[in-house]
């Protein structure tokens, strides 16, 4: 039986396709959200990493308990460079993904509680804890969009 | 292959391998230039987070969104009459260099003197203990990392303008600055030339 296009739309049609827009919107959401959410959280993971390896002297004052102005403390912000940087790739590509979350997460919560004890619950401390939430969300997320599986 | 439960297929360990050599190689870079781009002024005082600030010129802001990173030549390499390199008053005075507007970091410097202070120079200082009081016929500026001994402070000429220097706000945080690395001072004449 078809439908008669001539007759006027009723309220419950309005609310119908409503739903249906939302519920489209919903599914794309679902679909696309965790795959931006990697990328996303890889960009922001190789860019601190790109920076750490090319300039590491800028950020040695990060380093607890290690003096910024050692070579030690050069190391560590390198070592902690390329570890930010292959995370990101991983995270980024999907391989590995949730080995590479859960060692980003922990990177994450270290650098939160460095944060934390030394400068107190600041906007820097604030940001990285959403960070870190984003990291351990996608630990739990296997299957998503636009990843290198093989 | 399975690591920890995690499937890497070949083309995964081989995008890893690249990334990994990649970090390596710009690992290498960064450590051949580690000693660049430290401030000359600021920071060999640098160890560590500095401490809450207790100078005046010095604020407690909020540090706005990170602007643009700073380059591996540091602002203060080519001027600032930096905190640790600060002659003592009686010092002869200071020579004009070029134009602070000429150079690469000022679109980083923020001026402190004369009044009035932005928030954003607040903020540039954080970290940092500045002084700058009138003396006789000019001013008398001390520079140096909040929580540590000032140095002498040196005296500049009639119509001086003090600047602080913070390449990345980023790295500020309430009433720390978490890199002195791309902080600085530079001293200008009435005619914005840096003082050297």
């Amino acid at each position: 039986m078809s439908r008669d296009t001539s007759a006027p739309v009723s309220a419950d049609d309005g609310e119908a396709d409503r739903g249906g827009l939302a519920d489209r919107a919903a599914g794309l959401a679902a679909g696309w959200a965790p795959a931006i959410a990697r990328v996303l959280l890889g960009l922001t993971l190789a860019w601190f990493g790109y920076h750490e390896l090319m300039t590491p002297q800028l950020w040695t004052g990060y380093v607890p308990g290690v003096a910024a102005t050692s070579d030690l403390a050069v190391v560590l912000v390198l070592v902690h460079g390329w570890l930010l940087l292959v995370l990101a790739v991983a995270i980024i590509a999907g391989t590995g993904l949730r080995l590479a979350a859960a060692a980003a997460a922990l990177l994450l919560l270290q650098i939160v509680i460095t944060l934390a004890v030394t400068g107190g619950l600041t906007d820097l401390t604030l940001r990285d804890v959403g960070v870190l939430g984003l990291a351990l969300c996608l630990t739990g997320n296997t299957r998503q969009r636009v990843m290198l599986n093989r | 292959m399975r690591i920890a439960g995690e499937t890497f297929g070949i083309r995964g360990i081989t995008l890893l391998a690249i990334a990994g050599a990649a970090g390596i190689v710009m690992g290498i870079h960064g450590w051949s230039g580690r000693h660049h781009g430290t401030g000359p002024g600021l920071g060999p005082a640098a160890a560590g987070p500095a401490a809450p600030a207790s100078a005046h010129a010095t604020a407690s802001a909020h540090a706005p969104a990170p602007s643009a990173k700073p380059s591996t030549q540091g602002p203060l390499a080519h001027a600032s009459p930096g905190a640790s390199r600060s002659p003592a008053s009686a010092a002869p005075a200071p020579t004009p260099g070029p134009k602070l507007s000429t150079q690469s970091y000022a679109s980083f410097s923020y001026r402190i003197w004369p009044a009035p202070v932005s928030t954003a120079a607040k903020a540039a200082a954080t970290g940092l203990a500045i002084t700058v009081r009138r003396h006789g016929a000019g001013i008398m500026v001390t520079a140096g990392v909040a929580g540590q001994p000032p140095p002498p402070a040196r005296l500049y000429p009639t119509g001086a303008a003090v600047y602080v220097v913070e390449a990345a706000m980023g790295d500020d945080s309430g009433n720390t600055d978490y890199n002195l690395g791309d902080d600085g001072l530079v001293v200008t004449d009435a005619q914005g030339r840096i003082l050297q």
